[in-house]
Parts: structure tokens; C-alpha cells; sequence
């Protein structure tokens, strides 16, 4: 193992330095903050005066502008507009339409036609476009709504998830991927996606009959998860007391098909006793408990060291360096959970452009890389690599417990990930080669191997070489 | 007495005949070459209480209302009887013929004695075999595999659905396979010009390398061992549906003649929370699922050695919660399932659900630790001996009372 990662390492250095250096920044550059260089970008980052740096540090605050505008959505994918009582529509009809129909099988509608199906399919077909195509969506917004999408993972697969979740990308995680980190948090904690996913919607004081007649008492769900994976870490300080103070603490929280928010605060079914979270004692106040509690977690050390982990992990290294991983999350402290801080000092820091800093491409990064090289958009090929990515392991908001996809190398450079990406890459390569620039970003040994091979392989063969492997 | 000790007093007392042995001890013997293990997670901790039913236990009707499962009465919207203690969920009754005919047995409050209730946390401490260490480290299986002689251990693990699943993964490759009919294609690599094209432009690169002459390996052979096989795959959907299809690939790619000894599988959806349903619904559908697959895995797998054990990262709440559910607990049933298994019968302690026995007044207490379980098995199925259950896990101690689990081989 020791020898293979060894080899492994000198190759990688190898290939990097093979590379022109304003060829492996740009590559770095629209591979990390984006998802692949395709010739509009390349330009851009050839264009600036200051290079793939410059580039990066620009990028920063167009994702975060790009960010604070509705996004773009293509008009085919109409569900997308939709709010949140039309969901909860959406979702009461089908329930209805599935009970009337039970008893007769020839009836029942085949899955891919259910409302709330096609609304998670239009949802994971946005999420393929904007990372593929820079005219729809910002690369680094697209970048980021996945990483934190991830970071408060929901699964399409629980029914009353299902028809939300075009909603939770679009307004709870994409408007806070470069806001405060507190804000982020909120968003999701109120969205009906996350209030079903993890049972808040249902969790009521000891002896309350729930909003849907059906509840009675707490659900610790919700308030594990939030402090083990969404803010404090496993490892953040907390015990199973604290998981029992912040459900109580959060009593009520509940959602509201109603509202456009599709949240509310019912006074009658919270928790009115004090409570101790971290050994802050919380008088009872209502809602603003739980804002309170939310801000106390968002606030806290182990939120930013655990940010600032996750973030380096994602950006530079499976395993990055010390001083990076503490200087973000002195930045992340220091700017009261300011993520837009955050990723100025991240694209700055000297770490971020080290060749040495390797990364595997997590499926669904090669999936989306692939669509943006090649440009191809049809809906078709939108199925295809759905297809291929729940092959590989990394369905689209398919991921089924809270902790989300792992990213690291160990998870994905697994034996069957390269022969399944060959296909995909054969696959795609068939009517749409990638453009003639990217041969410069390979080695020349790849250079000259595939030069070997006829025309018609050659696309397919840079698609899976070890450079596109990479970021 | 601590595993790691017991190895450390026999090296001692067996120092003065390695010396007339030496070529003995160095060559391992094969472990693995009369049996096959093979280990079904059910990953989001599932409710034994539902599955293995504590009918005659008074607190049980006391804890459960929503998800409770009638006393067995001989209808089949009631569990059914399995001794003077427990009974089974009536959606498991597939599994009942095991129990009849004495190869199904049940540790009813087993678990992990580090106390954390994150299924995170937890299902690494299972797969790796280490309680309480969350860092990086490879999976049990992988190296019980690495303890088979040179020329063995590399073909011994293989895995069904999971992309890289931690109890696999480590030194050894595995044999990753995807579930459904794709697993029997070839794909691009079936074209030697691209397979050696491909090979090529890997070659600098020792981990991809590495990587892809295993995949092309492993592909090869099972589009091989399932060609036959898939031609009767259905095309379920669902978790459970899901695993029946896991397990019957499994089976015959275990079944086919190589060396594969190791097998894995797992499922989800078991993490019922809110509306688990009783003697219906959710966790019985999921019970259902798991009911069917057990019997596909025993029918492909029935020699005298053939193991399958049936685990899950902890229990849940020994009472429901308020949403018609449980929540995260500690001590679970544990199954397995094979010829030398003492089945028919509960094994270990068992303490009953009254408010003092309770851990921390809300779970099933963890009476006997897995690692334990998984010991027995080993040791008595395939006669790993004491030394290398020290190295396979690190201070676990041998836990006598279940010394009647297994027949000695």
C-alpha cells in the first residue's frame, strides 16, 4: 500500500510538472471552483491580467452575486418555479390519487409518471445542467450548492421529501452558499424538505398531539444530526443529554403547507420547561430558543474547525494541511461565519494552487466534467448519466442518511470506478468529442499514447485519462 | 480474559516447539477453504424487538403501542411462536423453516460497547471491527481475508451494491459488483484495443493503474459467473426488493467456483423513526424483503461450512417515540445462520424490558459485545485460532457464555 501510494505520488508529480504551470493553474482553477475548463472559461482565465489566481479571486464574488439572484431555470423544467403549498399540493393529490387507485393494479400509475417523481427528476436535471453549463448557472455557485447541499443532505427517496427538493437546492441551500454560515443553517432547518427528512416536523413536547393528530412527544432526530453533522461534528463536545435539550428546545418547529414558506412555530406544542444545551440555560422563550440554539451551535469552535475541515477536504486535499484547515477556521471565527470570508482566504492560500494537493474526481464531479467538456445537454444524456451515477454509487440527492456523500479518493478510486467511467466516457464521446484544447492539459506520454489510436477512440480516451481523473 | 493475552500466554507456551517447527508456523494453513461467511448489514439500525418479539414480556405492550406485534394466536395478523420468550414478525415467517430445522439462532442483546448513537460512528466501529476509534482503518473482513495464505487472499472478498463498502475495504482488493443486470456487461474494457489503450495511459499512475487491472479483472470474471445467472434477474425497485436481487448474485458468483469465501451485502431503509408500522408497513416491508433474501443467500449457500450472519450497527428505543417510531438504542438481535449454528434457540443473556434493566432507562442493554459473537463463529466455523482473533480484534475479550452458539467443526 505504502509503495503503491509512493509510486502513485511520483506519477502524479510527474504528470503535474509535464504541464506548462499557467496550464496546471488553469486546470486546477476551473476544475475546483467549477467542474471542467470549457473554452469559454479557458479564455477568461487566460484573459486575466493576473491569471488563474486573478481569475479565482473574481470567481469568489461573481458566485456570490450570481448567488444572490433567483437562478436560472430552464423553461422545460416548469416544476421548479413552483412554491411551496403548490408542493404540498402536489404531494396531497398523488397520496390521494395512490389510495383511490390501491385496490385496482391496472390502474396505478407506472413510478415515472407520479407528480412528485418528475419534480425530483426535474430537480437532479437542474443540478446536472448548472454544473455544466456556465451560461445557466455560476461554476462556483454550482460547485458550492453541491458542497452544502451535501453538507445538509436530504434523501429524494422518503416520500414527503420528494416533492421539495427542487425548492431546498433552490431557495433554502443556493441563496446562503456565500452567506453567513448561521443563515445556512436556518434556511434548511426550516424547509420543509429537512422538517420531514429528519423528523422535526413531528417532534412535540412530552404528551402533545402533533399537527397531524398523530405525534406524541419528541423525535431526537433532527436534533442529532444537527449538532453531529451539521455543525459541532461527532467529536464537537455534546452528549446524548444535549441531543434530548436541543429536541426539546426545537418542539414546534413544524411545517406549514400554507405558507410560502412552508414553516411555522406552534407555541402550543413546545416544550415550556427550561433546558440546558452546552451548559447554556435557555428560560423558555419560544422560537427565538431554537434561533438561539442554532446560533450558539453555528458560533461555536467545533463548527468552524469542522467547516473549515470539510471545506479544505473539498477544495485541496482528502487530507490538507494543518495550517490551512486552522487558518480557515480562524477566518470562518474571526468573520462570524462569513463563508464568502472564508473562500477569499481559501482561493489565496498557497495550498490551494500546491500541485502536490491532489484530488480523485467523486463520480458525480467526472459525471458533470464530462457534460461540460462535451457540452451536451439533451435529456437523454441528462438520463444517462443519472443512470451512470447511481451505477456508481453517487445518485442524485440519493444518498440516503444525513451524513451525505463521502468525497475522499479511498471512498471512490474503488476497482469497478474507471472500467464504469470508460463507458460513460465511450458513451459520450460517440457525437460529441471534447474539444482539441484539452490535449494540452495532458502529459505527453497520455499525449502520445493516444495519439496512437484512431480518430474515433481518441475523444473516449481523453475523457478517461488520468488527468481528467483528477481536479 | 482479554483475547490479546490468551494469544500472548499460548505464543508463550508454544515458543519451544516453533523451534523444532518453523516451516509450520510460517506457512498458514487455508481457513476459509471448507466454508463461506458471508455478513448482511442492515445499515440505520433495525428494530429486533419487531423481528424477535418479546411476547411474553410484560413491559413489552407497556413500551409499544403503534408498532406493536400482536402475541402470536395462530392468525396471521399476530407473531409467531418461537419458544416460551420470543416471537417472530410475521412478515420474517420465510425464515422460519431455519429456526424449525435448527440453523437459524439468534443473540437477542448484542452490540458495540462504545455507547455512541451515531449510525456513523457506530457502523465503522462494526466494520472495522474497533469500538470507539473513528479513525481511518481497515475493515475486519478484509483483514480476516489477509490472514489466508499468499495466492488465496487475494481472491477471498467480494461485494454486491455498495460502491466501496468500509468492512471490505483495506490491503486486499475486493470484488466490487454493481447490483442488477449491469453487473453482467462488459462494457467498453470488452474491446482489447481500448482495454490496452486504457491500461497504458494508466500505467504511470500507480493507484489508478492498480485500480483499473482490478476492475477489468473483476469485471471480466463476473459478467463471466453471472452471464446465466441474469437471464432470470427481476427488475425490483426498493431497498428490500433490492437486496433479494443482491443476494441471489451473490450466492452464485460465491457459488462458482473460484475463491471467493468473503461475501458482503447490505441494505437500508431500517432508521423508522416515524410511522413504522407493526404487524404492516414500513419495517414489516422491509422485514419482508430481508426474509426473502435470507432464503435466496441459504439456498445458494448451504454447504455444512456456509455461514451468514445478520447485524445492525445498534437497536432502538425499547419504547416508541412520539411519532409512531423509535429512535437510536444500543443492544440488537444478531442472527446466523448456517449448518453449525445451535439454531432454534435464543442465545446469551437476556434480561427482559422492565425500567431497571433498561440502559440508561430507555434501550436494550448490550449483554454480550459483537466482536464476541463474531468470534464464536469464526473460531468454532472455521477454526480461526485464538491468536488470530486477537490480531482480528484488538481487546475483545472471549465470552464463554456463548460457548454452546456453534457446533466445533
Amino acid at each position: 500500500m505504502i509503495r503503491l501510494l509512493g509510486s502513485a505520488l511520483l506519477a502524479l508529480a510527474a504528470s503535474a510538472h509535464a504541464q506548462a504551470p499557467e496550464d496546471a493553474a488553469a486546470w486546477r482553477a476551473a476544475s475546483r471552483l467549477g467542474y471542467a475548463p470549457t473554452p469559454a472559461l479557458m479564455q477568461a482565465i487566460a484573459a486575466h491580467p493576473r491569471g488563474a489566481r486573478g481569475w479565482a479571486a473574481d470567481e469568489v464574488e461573481r458566485a456570490f452575486a450570481a448567488s444572490r439572484e433567483a437562478a436560472k431555470t430552464p423553461a422545460h423544467l416548469a416544476t421548479l418555479q413552483g412554491s411551496i403549498p403548490a408542493a404540498f399540493a402536489e404531494f396531497r393529490a398523488e397520496r390521494e390519487a395512490l389510495r383511490r387507485v390501491r385496490a385496482d393494479s391496472e390502474m396505478r400509475p407506472s413510478p415515472q409518471d407520479l407528480p412528485t417523481r418528475r419534480s425530483a427528476l426535474e430537480a437532479a436535471s437542474w443540478r446536472l445542467l448548472a454544473c455544466s453549463n456556465p451560461e445557466l448557472e455560476n461554476p462556483l455557485a454550482a460547485r458550492l450548492t453541491e458542497f452544502w447541499f451535501n453538507h445538509f443532505n436530504v434523501f429524494a427517496g422518503k416520500g414527503p421529501v420528494r416533492p421539495f427538493l427542487g425548492h431546498y437546492v433552490l431557495h433554502a441551500i443556493r441563496p446562503n452558499v456565500l452567506g453567513r454560515f448561521e443563515d445556512l443553517v436556518l434556511a434548511t432547518a426550516r424547509h420543509p424538505a429537512m422538517l420531514f427528512y429528519l423528523d422535526q416536523a413531528q417532534s412535540v413536547a412530552e404528551g402533545m398531539t402533533g399537527p397531524f393528530g398523530l405525534a406524541r412527544g419528541l423525535n431526537e432526530n433532527y436534533a442529532r444530526e444537527l449538532m453531529e453533522l451539521h455543525t459541532l461534528g461527532a467529536e464537537g463536545g455534546y452528549a446524548q443529554g444535549d441531543v434530548r435539550e436541543l429536541a426539546r428546545i426545537l418542539t414546534g418547529w413544524t411545517v406549514d403547507p400554507s405558507a410560502e414558506s412552508g414553516f411555522r412555530f406552534v407555541p402550543r406544542l413546545h416544550d415550556q420547561g427550561g433546558k440546558t444545551l452546552l451548559g447554556q440555560t435557555f428560560s423558555a422563550d419560544g422560537e427565538r430558543e431554537g434561533q438561539q440554539a442554532i446560533a450558539l451551535l453555528a458560533g461555536h469552535p467545533a463548527t468552524a474547525r469542522r467547516v473549515a475541515l470539510r471545506l479544505s477536504q473539498w477544495f485541496v486535499a482528502d487530507a490538507p494541511p494543518a495550517a490551512l484547515v486552522d487558518g480557515l477556521a480562524a477566518e470562518f471565527r474571526s468573520s462570524g461565519g462569513d463563508l464568502r470570508a472564508v473562500l477569499r482566504k481559501l482561493v489565496a492560500a498557497e495550498a490551494f494552487w500546491d500541485e502536490r494537493q491532489q484530488l480523485f474526481k467523486t463520480p458525480y464531479e467526472f459525471a458533470c466534467s464530462v457534460l461540460a467538456a462535451t457540452g451536451q445537454s439533451e435529456p437523454e444524456r441528462l438520463a444517462q448519466t443519472l443512470r451512470f451515477l447511481a451505477g456508481a454509487g453517487q445518485p442524485v440527492h440519493g444518498w440516503q442518511t444525513p451524513d451525505g456523500y463521502k468525497t475522499d479518493a479511498r471512498t471512490w478510486l474503488a476497482p469497478e470506478a474507471l472500467t464504469r467511467r470508460a463507458d460513460f466516457a465511450l458513451a459520450f464521446s460517440r457525437d460529441a468529442a471534447p474539444p482539441d484544447h484539452y490535449r494540452r492539459f495532458l502529459s505527453p506520454l497520455t499525449r502520445e499514447r493516444i495519439a496512437q489510436e484512431p480518430a474515433a477512440l481518441q475523444g473516449m480516451l481523453v475523457l478517461a485519462s488520468p488527468e481528467f481523473m483528477h481536479k | 480474559m482479554n483475547l490479546a493475552r490468551r494469544a500472548l500466554l499460548r505464543a508463550a507456551a508454544a515458543a519451544g516447539a516453533l523451534a523444532f517447527a518453523p516451516r509450520v508456523v510460517a506457512q498458514a494453513a487455508p481457513m476459509l477453504e471448507g466454508g463461506r461467511l458471508v455478513v448482511v448489514f442492515l445499515r440505520g439500525a433495525y428494530d429486533g424487538l419487531s423481528a424477535f418479539v418479546p411476547c411474553a414480556d410484560p413491559d413489552y405492550e407497556r413500551l409499544r403501542q403503534a408498532t406493536r406485534i400482536p402475541a402470536p394466536d395462530g392468525s396471521e395478523g399476530a407473531a409467531i411462536r418461537l419458544d416460551g420468550r420470543f416471537a417472530l414478525h410475521p412478515a420474517l415467517a420465510p425464515v422460519l423453516p431455519m429456526w424449525r430445522d435448527g440453523i437459524l439462532a439468534v443473540v437477542p442483546a448484542a452490540g458495540s460497547p462504545d455507547p455512541t448513537r451515531s449510525h456513523f460512528e457506530a457502523q465503522h466501529h462494526w466494520e472495522t471491527g474497533i469500538p470507539g476509534r473513528n479513525s481511518e482503518a481497515p475493515g475486519w473482513m478484509n483483514r480476516l481475508a489477509s490472514m489466508e495464505p499468499a495466492g488465496l487472499r487475494e481472491q477471498r472478498l467480494v461485494g454486491v451494491g455498495e460502491a466501496n463498502p468500509r468492512i471490505l475495504a483495506g490491503e486486499l482488493r475486493a470484488r466490487l459488483v454493481p447490483r442488477g443486470p449491469q453487473a453482467a456487461n462488459q462494457g467498453a474494457i470488452g474491446n482489447e484495443r481500448m482495454r490496452l489503450a486504457l491500461a497504458d495511459i494508466y500505467a504511470a499512475d500507480g493507484r489508478l493503474a492498480a485500480a483499473f487491472r482490478a476492475g477489468t479483472d473483476s469485471r471480466m470474471e463476473t459478467a463471466r459467473d453471472l452471464a446465466a445467472e441474469m437471464t432470470r434477474a427481476d427488475n425490483g425497485a426498493g431497498p428490500a426488493a433490492g437486496l433479494v436481487q443482491a443476494s441471489r448474485q451473490l450466492a452464485a458468483l460465491m457459488r462458482s467456483g473460484g475463491q471467493l469465501r468473503l461475501g458482503f451485502l447490505s441494505a437500508g431503509g431500517w432508521d423508522t423513526h416515524a410511522n413504522q408500522g407493526g404487524v404492516q408497513g414500513q419495517l414489516a416491508n422491509q422485514l419482508g424483503g430481508l426474509a426473502r433474501a435470507l432464503v435466496e443467500l441459504r439456498a445458494g449457500l448451504s454447504r455444512p461450512g456456509d455461514l451468514i450472519l445478520v447485524l445492525s450497527e445498534f437497536g432502538r428505543t425499547a419504547a416508541e417515540n412520539g411519532s409512531r417510531g423509535t429512535d437510536h438504542g444500543r443492544g440488537n438481535a444478531l442472527w446466523l445462520i448456517g449448518e453449525r449454528v445451535a439454531g432454534g434457540r435464543m442465545h446469551g443473556r437476556w434480561e427482559g424490558l422492565a425500567q431497571g434493566n433498561l440502559n440508561e432507562g430507555r434501550d436494550l442493554p448490550v449483554l454480550h459485545d459483537f466482536r464476541a459473537v463474531i468470534a464464536q463463529a469464526l473460531a468454532r466455523n472455521f477454526g480461526l485460532p485464538e491468536s488470530r482473533l486477537a490480531d482480528l480484534f484488538p481487546g475483545a475479550a472471549w465470552d464463554a457464555r456463548l460457548d454452546g452458539l456453534l457446533r466445533r467443526a
